[in-house]
């Protein structure tokens, strides 16, 4: 698999959940599993192109394909990613075991429809679990970030 | 006063847990790391006949198995009736048997599964309906012989623990004849936790003494608890505690820790040990269903001359929590408004279920509900506006409460005042004609701040920067995060990125009750800010010398000492704290706090560990809904609080916890319910099946921050991450049976329940024969005694 980049090369049972292997094996713990049956998200990963519960995914279909975990979002250089950036500045997070994963989630969505409604995000937001927040702060942050992404491409385009 | 109080400061801690950095204790990893599991009981009663451990110790990779010979104590709040592993007799689906641990997850979980119990199996008692039965077994024979560890309550039989309030002639005042009596029957279910770290924990046994790094709200509790059940000193041991993912009370008692602790000492290994959800799911301390009759006597001008209630709290198989949570009865169901007289009783009823806990806003949520339909319906009764019936009789400055303590401040009127203002400045709420039924409902709310004993440690570094020590916890909220560094970095003149807060160890920190209970800004900021004023002191009389000029004269800003009134005269904090190096050593302080001790009136509560409130705090909640006739689903068009903050030192993050404090009450009150089977089984194994609110469920919260409260906390702050859940099943219940114009007696309103009452196929009340119907037919206490005892 390529983890974040890298190319990797794991030795567990193909039947593993990805999500044991990117934590046991890789040592990538941002990734958590708070219920290992895909209801609360907190595993979500990328697989290819797809924010998928990390979970629910044997090791074994991972093979070949494109991982990206939460520790991928910052850059190289260390700052947060816009979406980090503003989950940071809404005061959004608490006990932060789902963040990584609403993460994942909301960088999807971002990535597939850059200036969401409201609405898009909490239906974005339906597979991930937030015991503490309440979850609007996490909408507001998402919708903050995506008014940021937009803000710059018009000023990029004028 | 800096410009730090009262400023939306972010929290240090969210960067990590963004980057997917930060260490939690299900996270440890360390090498050599060996993992344990339990081997739990597959029934829910019974009398233990035979445990082979050996098939186990035969299995690969294990390299310790422990039992109930290996943990010689028990423990409990109240009474030590809870041993660490089965004795005898299995009270639980679910309850320990064994323990192992071995090289891997999986080698401790198959070898713990070879584990062979012989359990003759008792018929359960898994609703409190049989327990109380005239002809139930004891759950607990021997009851008599336990360990006493806080006197007063009455017991007997199935009831762990009883507490009565008696003030004022009641039988008097419902024998008027100007009186209408109202009764209501409440039945609230049995809610999980579910933070979405389990509990979790890592054991190890170093130079004599127990290591355990654990996700817990309550260090001292676990260090305490652990040297019981394993009959050591509780010098030996250790409590570290790195961030927790979640607790909201669940993680307020010792649990997985000692397991932990003795399979170190037999492997002579660092052992990790972490509940599997489904684990989590059947034997979380959750908050107990409890059942409530409460009868008012009241005029047709809205007096409430007299009011009795009984209130059955199931504490499941251990008594935990419940013992103690009897107290709290009086000053939630008790609470809120004017009584002439008032008898109640709260009785913690033993069942063959997984033990109860404390759940943010223990006993209030259910308490307040029950109290506010009970409102309700008396304003029906008398057909007065529930809004002015409130405003009325809500207590008041010298008003007494149930159990006689005299209240002080008018707040919650002023706070209903503020309530419709603040509906009045909010968008209407829009009533579509799509044939769904509309409700609103205003319900007010008492609790409190559970102040009690807090110790503090600050250091001045040679840097002129801060270190705080405390065995506070970060579970989530925030407030070693944010308000504690902030009420220190107050009062020495530091920013707060200059107050290091030290994380949790008992080893290094002195006595802490834990995060809980609202207590975490009011109890640990109070004796951080004492042990500044002593640091303070230090660093005035040195500066003064370097400055020459008086002590008294001095003030602490921007990290300098000034003197006041001359700009130019100062130096640097750094530059004290180095001097100090030389003249006196290095600079601390130590502060400490505890409760006032406000008491009730002299014979009026028997069996309270809490017999007033040292700090109450105060709660208004509106909530509007809209109720499907067709399919019974609820939805919560808006939510406005008032909340008695006292000060916000960031209001930011207080309205961060209103938020979600709301929503987990939005939860209780519509959907989550964890359900016991005949056999002791609790049905929702997971959260397929545990329904807790998602995104798309919530609504803004729209909040009023009521300031200005009476409070001895520090700059008079009380606790705000407690009491956001307080009246939401209360508001959601009102305002559903506002919808549909029928009796609401029974939470979670799922879609079923609400579609039985909508068609009148739910009984409109709920059977409660177990309850007698009086007060007197429901104490274990002699009545008259009590009644004596009061002046009555």
């Amino acid at each position: 698999m390529f983890v974040n980049g890298e190319p990797r090369r794991v030795h567990a049972d193909p039947m593993t959940p990805l999500s044991g292997v990117l934590r046991e094996e890789l040592h990538l713990r941002g990734t958590k599993a708070a219920c290992g049956e895909g209801f609360c998200g907190s595993c979500t990963v990328f697989v290819d192109d797809d924010a998928v519960a990390s979970c629910l995914v044997p090791v074994g279909l991972a093979e070949g394909r494109s991982v990206r975990t939460v520790e991928s979002l910052a850059d190289p250089a260390g700052a947060l990613s816009p979406l980090q950036q503003a989950m940071k500045d809404n005061d959004a997070v608490q006990c932060g075991m789902c963040f990584p994963g609403m993460l994942m989630s909301l960088t999807a969505l971002l990535e597939t429809n850059p200036s969401p409604e409201r609405r898009d995000v909490h239906e974005a937001l339906v597979g991930n679990i937030c015991r503490c927040t309440g979850y609007e702060r996490i909408v507001d942050a998402a919708l903050t970030a995506a008014r940021a992404a937009g803000a710059a491409v018009e000023e990029d385009a004028s | 006063m800096s410009d730090v109080i009262g400023a939306d400061l972010p929290r240090r801690d969210a960067e990590d847990k963004l980057r997917g950095r930060t260490v939690f204790t299900v996270d440890a990893a360390e090498g050599g790391l060996l993992h344990a599991a339990l081997c739990r009981s597959e029934v829910p009663a019974g009398r233990i006949v035979s445990i082979d451990l050996e098939p186990a110790r035969r299995m690969p990779g294990v390299r310790a198995v422990v039992s109930a010979a290996d943990a010689p104590g028990r423990y409990g709040i109240t009474i030590a009736d809870h041993p660490l592993f089965a004795v005898d007799q299995i009270r639980y689906l679910g309850e320990p048997v064994a323990a192992v641990a071995a090289e891997t997850l999986d080698q401790a979980r198959a070898a713990a599964s070879a584990i062979v119990v012989e359990v003759e199996e008792y018929t359960p008692l898994v609703t409190m309906a049989q327990a109380l039965a005239d002809d139930a077994r004891d759950l607990h024979p021997g009851w008599e012989d336990y360990d006493v560890l806080v006197e007063g309550g009455r017991r007997g039989r199935n009831i762990g623990w009883e507490a009565t309030v008696v003030r004022g002639d009641t039988d008097a005042a419902f024998a008027r004849d100007d009186v209408r009596i109202v009764e209501t029957e409440f039945v609230a279910g049995r809610q999980n936790q579910a933070p979405l770290e389990p509990r979790a924990c890592v054991a190890g046994y170093e130079n004599g003494r127990f290591v355990i790094q654990t996700s817990t709200q309550v260090p001292w509790s676990v260090r305490n608890s652990t040297a019981r059940l394993l009959g050591v000193r509780e010098a030996d041991v250790r409590v570290v505690v790195p961030p927790v993912g979640g607790g909201f009370g669940m993680k307020f008692e010792v649990s997985l820790e000692p397991f932990a602790a003795l399979l170190a000492r037999a492997a002579g290994r660092p052992v990790k040990l972490v509940n599997s959800r489904q684990e989590e799911m059947q034997t979380a301390l959750c908050r107990e269903n409890a059942e409530i009759r409460i009868r008012s006597a009241v005029t047709e001008s809205g007096e409430i001359v007299a009011r009795e209630a009984v209130v059955l709290m199931d504490c499941g198989a251990y008594g935990g929590e419940q013992p103690f949570l009897t107290s709290m009865t009086a000053h939630t169901l008790g609470g809120n408004y004017r009584l002439g007289a008032v008898r109640l009783v709260s009785r913690a009823v033993y069942t063959n279920t997984p033990p109860n806990g404390a759940f943010r806003a223990c006993n209030g949520t259910y308490c307040t509900a029950a109290l506010e339909r009970h409102t309700d319906e008396i304003c029906a009764a008398i057909g007065m506006d529930r809004v002015e019936f409130r405003r009325r009789n809500v207590l008041g400055d010298g008003d007494l409460g149930s159990t006689g303590q005299v209240f002080e401040g008018d707040v919650l009127a002023p706070m209903i005042d503020r309530m419709v203002a603040l509906r009045d400045s909010a968008a209407p709420v829009e009533r579509a004609d799509d044939g769904r039924l509309y409700g609103t409902a205003t319900t007010v709310g008492t609790w409190f701040i559970f102040v009690g004993p807090s110790a503090a440690t600050v250091n001045l570094n040679p840097d002129g920067t801060a270190t705080l020590v405390t065995a506070g916890v970060e579970i989530g909220s925030g407030s070693t995060m944010q308000a504690i560094p902030q009420l220190v970095a107050d009062s020495l003149g530091l920013r707060p990125e200059d107050v290091t807060v030290r994380a949790a160890d008992t080893d290094a920190a002195g006595y802490d009750g834990g995060v809980g209970g609202g207590r975490t800004t009011v109890s640990l900021g109070a004796a951080g800010v004492a042990a500044c004023d002593e640091v303070r002191r230090k660093v005035f009389d040195l500066a003064a010398e370097m400055l020459e000029a008086s002590p008294d004269d001095l003030v602490l800003t921007d990290g300098h000492v000034a003197v006041n009134g001359v700009p130019s005269a100062r130096i640097t904090l750094r530059e004290v704290a180095e001097r100090a190096q030389q003249v006196s050593g290095p600079i601390s302080g130590s502060g400490s706090f505890t409760g006032i001790g406000v008491q009730p009136m002299s014979g009026c509560a028997a069996g309270h560990m809490i017999g007033a409130l040292d700090l109450p705090v105060f709660a208004v909640h509106e909530c509007d809904v809209a109720v499907d006739p067709d399919t019974g689903h609820v939805e919560v068009l808006a939510y406005r609080v008032v909340q008695d903050v006292g000060r916000a030192i960031n209001p930011r993050a207080v309205r961060g916890q209103v938020q979600g404090g709301v929503v987990q009450g939005l939860g209780y009150a519509l959907h989550e319910e964890i359900t016991i089977d005949a056999r002791g089984k609790v049905r929702q194994t997971g959260f397929e099946t545990y329904r807790m609110p998602l995104s798309g469920d919530v609504v803004p919260v729209q909040l009023d921050m009521y300031e200005g409260a009476p409070s001895f906390g520090p700059l008079g702050v009380k606790g705000a991450g407690e009491v956001p859940i307080l009246n939401v099943a209360a508001a959601v219940s009102c305002a559903v049976a506002d919808a549909i114009g029928r009796p609401v007696s029974q939470i979670p309103l799922t879609p079923q329940r609400v579609l039985g009452l909508v068609l009148g196929r739910e009984s409109e009340g709920v059977e409660l024969r177990h309850i007698g119907p009086g007060w007197r037919d429901n104490v274990i206490a002699d009545p008259d005694e009590l009644m004596a005892a009061a002046g009555v």
